[in-house]
């Protein structure tokens, strides 16, 4: 089993002195290759914060954060902006799809910026927008589609390419039940296919896709749900 | 929810016997109440007795029944009434955390999570069933688990809020986590 994601006593604070706020305390968290991760914890407990240092979108302030083998510290801007066009995508509860592009356009962008040939990246595209139940609606523009369809792109988005590592920040928060649990959905094939997701969420219902489910509170991991309870819980319903 | 009630919508698609009765009961719901015979064979003799239901005639070693007029108009009128608990249910987590609140010795902070956590695993059971089920064969099972979650995210809200008020209120022995 390989580690995709590892956080070794990584912390952030923000200010100094007196004014010094600490997002996250040392934290240490291991994601292997395969899993999904949820992340929960109120408001202010530091989910976003850890999600944007696993993005390598913010540096710690100590410890040390691997992804992929890769330590965030040796790279620069240019080595994490690599990173997150061929390792890691991003999905936002704000899709930030570009409005002037089709779904199609959006998917292979970030594939574009990183060099590949326009015909590579539009095939890239196609199969990823196929695998997501959206592959017809590839030239169409985002304002012509619904809230789920638009996330189903976000996700292409953030997938295409084989990136292996998706880091989702409450990307259901504005679609309905049955819409956010076909979102989940794929989230769990992405993992099934050998990806990885890490999920920060509110939503218990929708955590409860993960395999593991990690608590936060005031900047520290708490809890964890356990593994063994896979097995044991939930008799009672055949 | 009296049983009778599952009995009469069944009759009024068309009559039945016993154990007919059983199986489609326990496959329309989703699979998860069995229901012994003798409490379908019960049930049937008192909505026979009250004029709901009556024999459709012997066939065999099967007797079927069907559905009176008078069986039709309760079921409407069960169909056409919302359901709307009396008070509050007598529900074991939210007088433990009640009482716990006050409690000087017990850490309702630790409470609060034990619980959280188990909730969740609760729900991953739920999930996993969910994952498997074929949404074009399981719909009666995929919408008895939909209730199941629901409710368990609702208690896992009610958790959330809980620990929050507590956090927000000087006099409790949980807030100074």
């Amino acid at each position: 089993m390989t580690v995709a994601v590892e956080l070794q006593d990584a912390s952030r604070a923000f200010g100094e002195g007196h004014t010094r706020v600490v997002a996250l305390h040392p934290t240490n968290l291991s994601v292997n290759g395969g899993e999904f991760v949820a992340i929960m914890g109120p408001s202010g407990s530091g989910k976003t914060t850890l999600l944007s240092l696993i993005g390598g979108l913010d540096r710690p302030t100590s410890g040390r954060i691997t992804v992929d083998g890769q330590d965030l510290a040796k790279l620069n801007g240019s080595g994490l902006a690599v990173l997150r066009r061929r390792v890691v995508g991003y999905v936002f509860q704000d899709l930030n799809l570009l409005a002037g592009l089709t779904a199609r356009e959006n998917v292979s962008l970030p594939m574009e910026l990183d060099g590949r040939p326009a015909k590579e990246t539009r095939a890239a595209a196609d199969a990823t927008l196929e695998v997501l139940g959206v592959r017809g609606l590839a030239h169409r523009f985002p304002n012509d589609l619904s809230g789920g369809e638009q996330q189903r792109v976000a996700i292409g988005r953030a997938l295409a390419g084989g990136r292996k590592i998706l880091l989702a920040d409450e990307p259901t928060g504005a679609l309905d039940s049955i819409t956010g649990e076909s979102v989940m959905r794929l989230l769990r094939s992405h993992c099934k296919d050998g990806g990885t997701v890490i999920l920060v969420t509110h939503d218990a219902a929708h955590a409860a896709w993960a395999d593991r489910v990690v608590f936060l509170r005031d900047g520290r991991i708490v809890d964890e749900t356990r593994a063994e309870a896979r097995e044991s819980v939930g008799a009672g319903v055949a | 929810m009296s049983f009778r009630y599952g009995l009469l919508a069944l009759l009024a698609e068309e009559e039945r016997h016993g154990y007919e009765l059983k199986t489609a009961f326990e496959r329309r719901t989703g699979g998860q109440w069995a229901i012994n015979i003798g409490q379908v064979y019960t049930t049937l003799q008192r909505l026979e007795r009250d004029g709901l239901v009556e024999p459709a005639g012997a066939d065999g070693e099967r007797n079927d029944y069907r559905i009176t007029a008078a069986g039709r108009g309760q079921l409407d009128e069960w169909y056409a009434t919302p359901v709307v608990a009396e008070g509050p249910p007598r529900d074991e987590l939210m007088i433990k955390v009640l009482l716990a609140v006050a409690a000087a010795d017990v850490d309702v902070t630790d409470l609060l999570q034990r619980q959280r956590r188990a909730s969740i695993e609760q729900l991953q059971a739920y999930t996993r069933r969910k994952a498997r089920a074929h949404p074009a064969d399981d719909l009666a099972f995929l919408m008895m688990l939909d209730a199941l979650i629901y409710r368990t995210e609702g208690e896992i809200r009610w958790l959330d809020a809980a620990e929050a008020r507590i956090r927000q209120s000087p006099n409790t022995n949980g807030g100074d986590r």
